[in-house]
């Protein structure tokens, strides 16, 4: 399908969406704020599901279904990964026990990063059939 | 001598103001001074001698030139204070407006290098995802993202203090606040409608748009062209403010020093984490969702070089880059008076020399294992050099810079087979490796190389003291680099995913693939990069790949 004028509404409407949100949270305090904010959030629906609506319309995309739960999985382990760093810091207070945590923790993230999205991308993949 | 007495009892002044002894009130103007400060003015040239000219410079700019606050007093101290501080803090604003200038400019390189690299038909379209993601990201920066980063930025002494910026989110934890984003700043309205706020947004703005440039090339040749507008405009607004926020706006990870005692925080001096690395890792997300060009792949999995349209965009585009760098680093000061600003010398020496190693790493890796001194991986060896230096260049000496930019160099080499080979990714311009693995291997570096010798005002992210890294004895700032590290990779990179996965559910990242296989200059931009070259035939793999993918 490419590029249409229907992108360009719905990009417009996305654009005007968001600008009207963050000036009515930058001036929630007022009533204009409270409106724009909710007449913004309102366009950015209204952006989205014109997105959704003309999505179908691109026509086929060169790729396969992949695995909803190795993506899941891939995302789990990285942020998971990142939580065991971050507990590590209040777990102990030692330069060796640290230096432990965050090397535990990254690598944990880097087995959802570097096996499990990899792996949920290219199982199916289109260049393999 | 009366007059080098006079400039040296206001050198003296300068100098006191420039170690925070703060501006000398006009009522506690010492008479003798004052007196001399009449004399002086006295025998400044009249405008009857500056009428002649002044071909020697040596009239020009003397006492006369020096504002009066109240005419009937004349010229005080307090006169000559004042305009010591606003020249110190004009020379910071021109500093930092210049070298932002620069980094803007690194823009026309990023396009030029990602045009190159792929084929011609595309060209348009990758030139104008380079063009369009500077309003996408300025937009998004100016409405929302700016305040999320900088809101709660306050004290910078370099800038003025930019005390309206004081609006930073804290979150307890464990005892202890931690900032997680800032408030103040959304469209520069308000308060934050201030002279040193608007310095400071255009500084951090043009970096924020270098981070988004960077994803543009690794989805080259087959994003959609309205997905790509919609998760620029968001990663400009939230995904890159938030992690920017965390490292140089208050947020949390540069307070690993004062709230964890882990060295002086994370520290990161222009960003080869908060930029580099995180539009490297949004790139290898967006690629991961996206998947690989028709053709790219083989089906017993190897890959074949897809070859871009024009060496030379690429490597003068390589050049560009590496002169706004003297922009990106060095401006990474923040001023060039004051708070040990002087040693922008020593970081713009610290770029050069890591992106002429890193040149070298990558060629001769090249030369040596495969045989040719290839120039596209050369030129990545350059950029990678310059990425790798972005986060050390404060704080290191030129033999760490070096080293840095060397092993970037190989680095750069290694990560892209690794992508390519292992990962399955494909990356046309090779900006996960460039950008994602030299962005985190210059933060790592940081924690190694480190010399303690740097002296940004006596302090680092509110500790006091010079950034050391392990080599020069404190292997507790290797340990707030690895969580800064560790951020990147478990929060930038599963935020990025997550946010592009829901833009591929509800948009729909990729062209079709009639469209990829046309090219992308006609279905989506509506005119060709080249309309009066004629196309070449495609190489038969390509062909084939691409009559199986319609069909």
């Amino acid at each position: 399908m490419a590029a249409t004028k229907s992108q360009g509404r719905a990009f417009t409407l996305f654009i005007g969406g968001i600008t009207a949100a963050t000036a009515g949270v930058a001036t929630l305090a007022t009533g204009t704020g409270k409106a724009a904010l909710f007449l913004g959030l309102a366009a950015l629906l209204f952006s989205f599901i014109a997105f959704i609506r003309i999505k179908p319309e691109e026509g086929k995309v060169p790729k396969a279904v992949e695995s909803l739960v190795m993506k899941a999985l891939g995302v789990l382990f990285a942020v998971g990964g990142w939580l065991i760093v971050l507990y590590g810091i209040h777990l102990t207070s030692s330069v060796s026990g640290r230096f432990a945590t965050t090397l535990v923790g990254l690598a944990v993230t880097l087995v959802g990063v570097l096996y499990f999205l990899p792996t949920a991308a290219s199982k199916n993949a289109i260049w393999k059939g | 001598m009366r007059i080098a007495r006079i400039t040296s009892s206001l050198c003296l002044l300068a100098m006191l103001l420039v170690a925070g002894a703060g501006i000398v009130a006009r009522a506690d103007a010492p008479s003798a001074s004052a007196a001399e400060l009449k004399t002086a003015a006295g025998a400044a040239p009249t405008t009857a001698t500056l009428a002649n000219g002044d071909p020697g410079g040596s009239l020009t700019g003397t006492v006369s030139d020096v504002p009066v606050g109240d005419a009937k007093v004349g010229l005080t101290l307090g006169d000559v204070a004042n305009q010591v501080g606003q020249n110190k803090i004009g020379i910071n604003f021109t500093w930092t407006l210049v070298t932002g200038f620069l980094v803007m400019f690194m823009q026309a390189g990023f396009a030029m290098v990602e045009a190159g690299l792929c084929r011609v038909k595309n060209a348009n379209h990758t030139y104008m995802m380079n063009f369009f993601v500077y309003g996408c990201g300025l937009f998004a920066y100016w409405i929302v993202g700016f305040a999320i980063q900088m809101g709660g930025a306050a004290g910078n002494g370099n800038l003025g203090g930019l005390q309206s910026l004081n609006g930073e989110h804290l979150i307890s934890l464990f005892g202890t606040n931690w900032g997680v984003f800032g408030q103040n700043g959304m469209f520069l309205a308000g308060h934050t409608y201030d002279v040193g706020v608007m310095v400071i947004f255009l500084f951090q703005m043009v970096f924020m748009d270098t981070a988004l440039t960077i994803v543009t090339g690794a989805a080259a040749e087959r994003w959609k062209f309205m997905t790509f507008a919609v998760s620029s405009v968001l990663m400009g607004a939230f995904t890159y403010p938030l992690f920017a926020n965390w490292a140089w706006g208050a947020g949390w990870l540069s307070q690993l020093g004062t709230n964890a005692g882990l060295g002086k925080g994370y520290c990161d001096f222009a960003g080869s984490g908060v930029v580099h690395a995180v539009g490297g890792l949004t790139a290898l997300a967006l690629a991961l969702i996206i998947g690989p060009r028709i053709g790219k792949f083989n089906k017993d999995g190897s890959s074949n070089a897809i070859i871009g349209h024009d060496i030379s965009a690429v490597l003068i585009g390589c050049f560009i880059l590496a002169f706004g760098w003297f922009g990106f680093n060095p401006g990474s000061t923040l001023g060039a008076s004051g708070a040990g600003c002087l040693r922008i010398g020593s970081v713009a020496v610290n770029t050069m020399l890591a992106g002429c190693t890193g040149t070298f790493g990558a060629l001769l890796y090249m030369w040596v294992l495969k045989g040719k001194p290839d120039a596209g991986m050369s030129a990545n060896g350059l950029l990678a050099g310059l990425v790798a230096i972005t986060a050390p260049s404060g704080f290191v000496n030129p033999t760490g810079s070096a080293i840095i930019g060397f092993i970037a160099g190989v680095l750069v080499c290694l990560s892209c087979a690794f992508v390519e080979n292992t990962l399955k990714v494909d990356d046309p311009v090779g900006a996960i490796s460039v950008h994602g693995t030299c962005g985190l291997w210059g933060v790592l570096s940081v924690g190694l190389f480190a010399d303690g010798t740097s002296n940004y005002g006596g302090a680092w992210n509110g500790v006091t003291g010079s950034v050391t890294g392990l080599f020069y004895g404190d292997a507790s700032q290797l340990i707030a680099q690895l969580i800064g590290i560790a951020t990147l990779i478990g929060f930038v990179f599963s935020f990025s995913f997550v946010l592009n996965w829901a833009l591929d559910l509800f948009l729909g990242q990729r062209v079709s693939a009639e469209t990829e296989v046309a090219g992308l200059d006609l279905p989506e931009m509506g005119a060709l990069g080249y309309p009066e070259f004629v196309f070449k035939a495609e190489p038969d793999f390509i062909v084939a790949a691409n009559k199986a993918a319609v069909a």
